[in-house]
């Protein structure tokens, strides 16, 4: 259990933490760093950084067009990492989740992963393809248990109260709630199937729950924060305003902008 | 069952063979895993529902047109002069290749399960096809999803797809780039039937996929019983995902007497060139790069083949060194095709030829006369007949 991550959770400002998602080393290493220096003076409280597979299975157009921009450029996983120390250097209390897939970690391989992923700063990891019945997704849990650092599960609409039993018993850090069925970016969250799923959880645990997916403006998000979540994840918004701005001298501090119009939200 | 059978697996997880070399498994999102986990158990009741079988036989008798012939292809054994050869004619089968099987399985037991919608992803147009006619049969809306590199070059699929009223989903790409959207597809609707087409992705599509289509070992067995006096000595079939060879081999995966080889495109060859690696649902052998960030993989003349990526069970059996594997290249696809054609008046698919190319070229000569070798040519050439004309036309006239 990553002890940066409970402190985050545990602190009462703000009231719902704003978890956002950008895709590592995109557009490059250096401006992805200086858009991630300005996502944390705007109040972002946990980072995802993205790595990147050509096989993503669960990322719809806009990120999908990032992760090809990133690969094309030759940037791989030990890239992000990198990345990661780099943000550690910059800011000491942010959560920093590394999230992808399991083909990369499989090959790094993952007992060298949690290692260098600790040194770097890294406080957990998400793999969307990784459930508990892989068996590389039990190394990877056990390998970042016994370092401090937490495995991020998933619960989904489709969870059936049995199966989130399962996955709220070896949850860590917080619990990420899939607001919707699909891939990132094209669906809307329902404000009332948010709360009755958050609830839904509730009932199971009292781990942190951040809900994601669907969510594409501070009223989304102020909306869903009403639900009774810790915090809420926004992740395709961000990634699109930065494809939509890439040719933009001053997109780092209005990419800033644009995360204290969320983080204003949900003081 | 035999113990240490090759049968026994894959276990209640999806993997084949134990500890860290088992390969399979299940490799996706977690909004999917509660339909897997359905699917899982709706497969396992189906098979033991006497109803559910038996209606299945009789749509394979009556509408596939089975069993399909094995055929003693004379002229080519007496032109290579050594093994007996025989095939294995599944592009006989209604639609014209063996994916029928699995299409008409899969969709019966979609049906007993109780789902309306059906999606599926095709390379070479044949599930596609396949699941259409079907789906068309059991009055069922079906997305297919393609890559439009295929969707040129095996147009009349998607013709007649499109005539049995499913709808296409086009993404820039081949297979690999079609499964992918397949699983993103059916993510945005768990509560589809997703009709997979080859023994690939998650469990518990291997097994299910390559439960359906052992009905061609199963006639294989008998057949040649019935027509020789015994079983084959050697069985070969191409492999992209590996479905039409996994039904061919697994009647006979305990008796090592019986030689089997899987033969893939030489440009994706996964089991020749690949590594063990996770993407698209499973552990298997690969071809993407070091750090696994990326498939890999050029293209074959053969649209059902050109797959970076491989079946889990193939993975397993090439470990367990009990069944081998080749690859072959576009021109002795060609090669093959022609020879075929000439000597036997059959227009095969491509895919298959592959399986051809190897007995032709590297096994049937050296054999003694009465080694039978069984090919299974698992389509028909009709979607190829473009890229044949093109690459080949000249040497018919």
């Amino acid at each position: 259990m990553s002890e940066r991550l409970d402190k985050i959770f545990k602190s009462p400002a703000p009231k719902t933490k704003l978890v956002s998602y950008f895709v590592g080393c995109y557009p490059t290493p250096e401006i992805s760093l200086e858009l991630i220096k300005e996502a944390i003076d705007n109040g972002v409280s946990i980072l995802e950084i993205g790595y990147c597979t050509s096989e993503a299975s669960a990322e719809g157009p806009i990120i999908k067009a990032a992760h090809d921009h990133v690969l094309n450029n030759g940037h791989n996983l030990k890239d992000i990492i990198k990345l990661v120390k780099d943000i550690r250097d910059y800011n000491q209390d942010v959560g920093i989740v590394l999230m992808g897939y399991i083909a990369n970690l499989y090959k790094y391989p993952i007992s060298k992963f949690v290692d260098d992923i600790k040194v770097a700063g890294a406080d957990a990891v998400l793999v969307v393809d990784a459930p508990h019945e892989l068996k590389e997704e039990n190394q990877l849990r056990e390998a970042l248990n016994s370092n401090g650092l937490s495995l991020i599960k998933l619960a989904a609409p489709t969870t059936d109260d049995n199966r989130l039993k399962d996955i709220v018993d070896i949850a860590s850090g917080f619990l990420y709630q899939v607001n919707v069925s699909g891939v990132t970016g094209v669906k809307s969250a329902n404000e009332i199937d948010v709360t009755n799923f958050v609830k839904r959880i509730r009932n199971l645990t009292d781990i942190p729950i951040c809900s994601g997916f669907g969510i594409k403006s501070p009223e989304d998000a102020k909306k869903m924060a009403n639900s009774g979540c810790n915090g809420v994840i926004v992740g395709s918004a961000f990634v699109k305003y930065i494809q939509d701005n890439i040719e933009n001298k001053d997109l780092p501090q209005s990419l800033g902008n644009l995360v204290k119009n969320f983080t204003e939200e949900l003081k | 069952m035999t113990k240490n059978s090759l049968k026994t697996g894959p276990d209640e997880l999806g993997y084949y063979g134990e500890g860290d070399a088992a390969m399979g498994g299940m490799a996706v999102g977690e909004t999917l895993m509660p339909a897997l986990h359905e699917l899982s158990k709706g497969f396992e009741e189906a098979i033991k529902d006497k109803e559910f079988l038996d209606e299945y036989t009789y749509y394979c008798k009556h509408y596939i047109g089975r069993p399909s012939p094995l055929y003693y292809a004379e002229n080519l054994t007496k032109k290579l002069g050594g093994a007996k050869i025989f095939f294995k004619q599944e592009h006989l089968n209604h639609t014209g290749s063996h994916k029928i099987n699995n299409s008409l399985f899969q969709v019966l037991l979609a049906k007993r399960m109780g789902k309306t919608h059906l999606i599926c992803e095709s390379g070479a147009g044949q599930h596609f096809s396949a699941t259409a006619a079907v789906a068309a049969k059991f009055n069922m809306p079906l997305i297919g999803v393609m890559g439009d590199i295929d969707i040129k070059r095996v147009n009349q699929n998607i013709i007649k797809a499109k005539h049995y009223g499913a709808k296409l989903e086009a993404v820039p790409g081949t297979l690999k780039e079609a499964i992918t959207s397949a699983i993103k597809i059916w993510s945005s609707n768990p509560e589809y039937a997703y009709i997979c087409g080859s023994a690939v992705s998650s469990a518990p599509f291997p097994k299910l996929v390559a439960f359906a289509q052992s009905i061609i070992g199963k006639e294989i067995r008998e057949q040649s019983m019935e027509q020789e006096g015994k079983i084959p000595d050697m069985i070969v079939g191409c492999v992209g995902g590996g479905s039409n060879f996994a039904g061919a081999i697994y009647e006979f995966l305990d008796e090592p007497n019986v030689k089997k080889i899987g033969v893939e495109a030489s440009e994706t060859a996964a089991l020749s060139n690949g590594t063990p690696g996770i993407m698209q649902g499973m552990k298997t052998y690969m071809l993407q790069t070091d750090d696994g960030a990326k498939s890999l993989g050029g293209m074959s003349l053969g649209a059902g083949i050109t797959y970076f990526s491989v079946g889990p069970m193939h993975s397993y059996l090439k470990d367990q060194k009990a069944v081998s594997y080749s690859s072959a290249t576009d021109q002795e696809m060609l090669d093959a095709y022609k020879m075929i054609a000439q000597t036997e008046g059959i227009c095969s698919a491509l895919e298959p030829m592959a399986g051809a190319a190897e007995i032709i070229f590297r096994q049937a000569k050296d054999k003694p006369k009465d080694y039978i070798i069984c090919l299974s040519l698992c389509g028909r050439g009709e979607k190829d007949l473009d890229t044949i004309q093109e690459h080949i036309g000249k040497d018919f006239e």
